[in-house]
């Protein structure tokens, strides 16, 4: 009997049997990433066969809506959720290779937009979301929650910043829903505005980089529009990531200022600590690109894991968006964040045309 | 959000954040790439 009850306690501790509890899910995500691949592939097939014209939608779109389709339909065993909620783990992942796409020239030339045009976005979203956050009368850390998670990147900025201010468990989970939901939404709308607009591929990467808020979404705009436009939307995305540091410790040294949170120690410890690493890992296979470590059908073959990673996050996306969990959480964010967003996006928008006609993207 | 956290306290115990773990990952299939074990990589 002993034995039966520490058996279970030592499973939940064993980070090996851990892992095992991921493959279920794990599996579940290439299933419908590799079904959304098959389903681009067999109506191409027909097009061309049947010398048919028909819109090319990509894996990526399959892959969401299916994802969309089994998380709003059915409940999913639990059995799964530890594994799908890996896609963080295969995005990161996947950006880290995705380096292998970019030489350090681009890097620097288009990381070196992309840091103007943050500076910008970050300071006018910040503004704009503590503003409406007054007007509509939110809870001054809920106010500052949506607004580091529309500012910076989204969930993990929102999980960042939570411990770092003290916040609310109801707070964080009312501004993780409203910033998953306009990521949801985000997804729909920029593609056709892309579209209506006739942007190039680097800029509608960019804008998408800019305005999105989380990684997944962005790297999912992105990619929506084009292949190109995909890797562009990570760049800009990555660089407004690198961010966070900076902006959380903003925030925790002004709630601590008005005695609400803890003081922050070491400074530099907490920047490092918030600094997402996988950002490193990006620049380094970028430079060893560049430095000809990789022959160019290794290059290619790093392309493309990068391109696996992402078709996992890309099924990730669509089964742990959840509609009816997010209306539980409230309207009131909603409706910051949502207004927030468009004038976000009109902002962002703005900067990229405006980039555009200096720099020819 | 329950399950997110719980993975990233299993990359603690194991040690690192989930993103090193997401690094290392990425670096040794680079690295496998290199030395010729992963050839080619279909798409």
């Amino acid at each position: 009997m002993a034995t039966s009850i520490a058996l279970p306690n030592q499973q939940a501790q064993n980070p090996l049997a851990n892992i095992i509890r991921f493959l279920p899910g794990v599996l579940l995500l290439a299933v419908i990433g590799f079904a959304g691949k098959v389903i681009e592939q067999s109506i191409n097939g027909y097009a061309k066969a049947h010398h048919l014209v028909i819109p090319n939608i990509e894996y990526v779109l399959w892959a969401i809506a299916i994802g969309l389709l089994i998380a709003n339909t059915v409940t999913i065993p639990k059995v799964f959720l530890p594994g799908i909620a890996t896609y963080e783990f295969w995005l990161k992942a996947g950006i880290v290779l995705l380096g292998a796409r970019f030489v350090v020239g681009d890097v620097l030339k288009l990381g070196g937009i992309s840091i103007a045009l943050v500076i910008l976005e970050i300071s006018g979203s910040l503004l704009l979301m503590t503003f409406l956050g007054r007007v509509f009368k939110l809870k001054p850390k809920l106010t500052s929650l949506l607004a580091i998670g529309s500012a910076v990147c989204g969930v993990s900025a929102i999980i960042a910043a939570k411990g770092a201010i003290d916040a609310d468990d109801e707070d964080s989970s009312f501004a993780i829903a409203a910033i998953l939901a306009l990521g949801a939404i985000a997804l729909v709308t920029f593609p056709l505005i892309g579209h209506a607009m006739h942007m190039s591929d680097n800029s509608f990467g960019l804008w998408s980089g800019l305005a999105v808020d989380n990684t997944a979404e962005a790297t999912a705009a992105g990619a929506l529009y084009s292949d190109v436009a995909g890797k562009i939307a990570v760049l800009a995305k990555t660089t407004r990531n690198a961010t966070i540091g900076f902006v959380v410790l903003g925030y925790a040294i002004y709630w601590a200022s008005r005695g609400q949170a803890e003081k922050v120690k070491n400074k530099g410890a907490f920047l490092w600590n918030k600094f997402p690493k996988f950002v490193l890992g990006f620049l380094v296979i970028s430079l060893l690109v560049s430095v000809h470590v990789f022959n160019k059908e290794q290059v290619g073959a790093l392309a493309n894991l990068s391109r696996w990673a992402f078709l996992l996050t890309f099924a990730g996306v669509g089964l742990r968006t959840n509609f009816r969990d997010m209306s539980k959480q409230g309207i009131r964010p909603f409706i910051v964040g949502a207004l927030g967003e468009i004038l976000i996006a009109v902002l962002t928008l703005g900067l990229v045309v405006g980039a555009n006609a200096i720099w020819k993207l | 959000m329950s399950e997110e956290n719980k993975i990233a306290t299993t990359a603690t115990q194991l040690g690192l954040s989930l993103d090193v773990w997401a690094v290392i990952t990425a670096f040794l299939l680079a690295i496998l790439v290199r030395v010729g074990i992963l050839k080619h990589v279909p798409w």
